[in-house]
């Protein structure tokens, strides 16, 4: 009997034996993943694991202790500033908290890539930033807004919209949806799922909230223990036998269901 | 005995561990702020921000250590019947010493401590990943303007400070102590030679570099949340001051 499922897409971004310290405390150990090309790829595990250290480490905003991060096969760590700043142009980082730029209005955040990697003029900054602000669903008046002035859901589109404007192959989602209303975490998810439709990106994203993870992911890569013992698809992840994925599944369902019903 | 030895040794070693991370970041700014593009727009706006806005103070403090040099010195002169001195034995101690240390221990204090909080609370809330992140460099794009700022504004804010001081000075003289403002004004301005203008102004250059490399340092290694903003503010004040006496030390010993 032969198999007829198609062959996984190459990977974009392999973590290789990484290890990860920070002082005494080790966050990965001799860890492996694969991010393949066109998915996306959720991170999920409880608060501290290191989650979010993944992502950093894919863009060389922190540099693996042993072992190997590679994007497109070149390695992050042996990178100059000018490798890093080519793979930073590939790909974008959706911060937790927005990190956007106080000081600065919407468009001149969103414009902050391109005045970087490009050599575009001010008009075009523009055109780029309306139709930036207007895929993730905000008015054009928003781009003249100081990031004060916006609520929380807003501001977190604004730095989806900032992390598009240079049309990256990869985004990372840094806990996209911590903080928001059930209504907001349905449209950041959305928000997700068109973008990979639309752009074709490959996404990855951190987050511990289940639901969002079954909503958007192709697969589920669950971090337990410095590793990544369980990867693969919502579905298999549900029928997982393993001991510390039904922990994990429900434990996140009992808090799932704290939150509705408070 | 021990634990005071242990507790000796931490801070002999944290004390290290600051003074190599602050020679790291002066090595790494100096290595990518020279480059294409200076940065002359970031440049421009942090000399507003910390050179401009800081006039005022500048004007207020300076005018004030005149007038009360002057006050102090007038009544000791008096004594001898030498008030007409007062321009003379006022001026070296004011350029030389007074007007750049203590606007650099007060309006350097309050630029560094100002340059801390500003990229302390950006390093907390992820603004410094997030520009590594866009692909800038965070040294060249945040240290390296306001370096530059703090070291061409505060000689700049020394050279105000100095005519100021020279101001309160004319005024005590003329109100309390009956010398003619020209004639103070005269005295004054003879009994310094042009090494002691180039003095208050390299000193005012150095500080200033030491004021906006402390200011950025400390933002920079700002810990996690709002109260380590505060922790690493209320250092930066203590750890400039302490900085520019020392420099305000080797200064005097090479100069004299």
């Amino acid at each position: 009997m032969s198999d007829t499922s198609p062959a996984p897409a190459a990977p974009v971004i392999e973590f290789l034996g990484v290890t990860k310290t920070f002082g005494d405390h080790t966050v990965y150990e001799d860890m492996d993943l694969q991010v393949r090309r066109g998915e996306t790829l959720t991170i999920i595990g409880g608060s501290g694991q290191g989650k979010s250290v993944c992502l950093k480490m894919m863009i060389g905003l922190l540099q693996a202790d042993g072992g190997q991060v590679k994007v497109d096969g070149n390695v992050v760590g042996e990178q100059g500033p000018e490798g890093l700043r080519t793979i930073r142009q590939r790909v974008a980082y959706v911060f937790q908290g927005g990190a956007l730029f106080d000081s600065m209005t919407v468009l001149d955040n969103i414009g902050y890539a391109l005045r970087e990697h490009t050599d575009m003029g001010d008009e075009a900054i523009y055109d780029k930033a309306r139709a930036c602000v207007e895929m993730v669903g905000l008015p054009e008046r928003v781009l003249q807004s100081l990031p004060a002035s916006l609520s929380g859901g807003m501001r977190k589109r604004v730095a989806l919209a900032r992390s598009i404007a240079i049309e990256p192959e990869v985004i990372l989602y840094d806990e996209p949806t911590t903080g928001l209303d059930p209504k907001n975490i349905n449209r950041i998810s959305a928000m997700i799922m068109k973008l990979q439709r639309e752009l074709d990106v490959t996404s990855v994203v951190v987050t511990h909230d289940m639901p969002t993870a079954r909503k958007v992911s192709d697969r589920i890569a669950m971090l337990y223990e410095k590793q990544f013992p369980f990867v693969g698809s919502a579905e298999e992840m549900w029928h997982s036998p393993k001991r510390e994925v039904r922990d994990f599944i429900h434990g996140t369902l009992r808090e799932a269901e704290a939150r509705h019903g408070a | 005995m021990r634990r005071v030895i242990e507790r000796f040794g931490a801070i002999v070693l944290s004390g290290l561990d600051w003074v190599g991370g602050l020679t790291s970041l002066a090595l790494r700014s100096s290595a990518v702020g020279p480059r294409r593009p200076f940065g002359v727009d970031d440049i421009a706006s942090q000399m507003v921000e910390q050179g401009v806005r800081s006039l005022p103070i500048t004007s207020f403090m300076s005018l004030f250590i005149g007038m009360i040099l002057a006050v102090q010195f007038g009544w000791a002169l008096a004594d001898f019947g030498a008030t007409m001195a007062l321009g003379d034995a006022s001026s070296l101690a004011l350029v030389r010493e007074l007007v750049p240390t203590l606007i650099a221990l007060t309006v350097g204090a309050k630029m560094a401590a100002g340059m801390a909080a500003e990229l302390g609370s950006m390093k907390v809330t992820e603004q410094i990943d997030a520009v590594a992140a866009l692909g800038a460099d965070p040294i060249k794009k945040l240290v390296w303007p306001r370096l530059v700022a703090a070291t061409l504004a505060t000689p700049l804010l020394v050279a105000w400070g100095n005519i100021m001081a020279l101001i309160g000075g004319m005024l005590i003289g003329d109100w309390v102590y009956a010398v003619p403002a020209g004639y103070f004004y005269e005295t004054y301005v003879d009994e310094l030679a042009p090494i002691d203008y180039i003095q208050s102004l390299v000193k005012g250059v150095i500080f200033g570099y030491l004021v906006g490399l402390i200011g950025c340092y400390q933002g920079f290694s700002t810990k996690f949340g709002t109260e380590a903003v505060g922790v690493s503010t209320m250092e930066t004040v203590v750890a400039t001051s302490i900085c520019v006496i020392i420099a305000d030390f080797y200064l005097t010993m090479i100069f004299l």
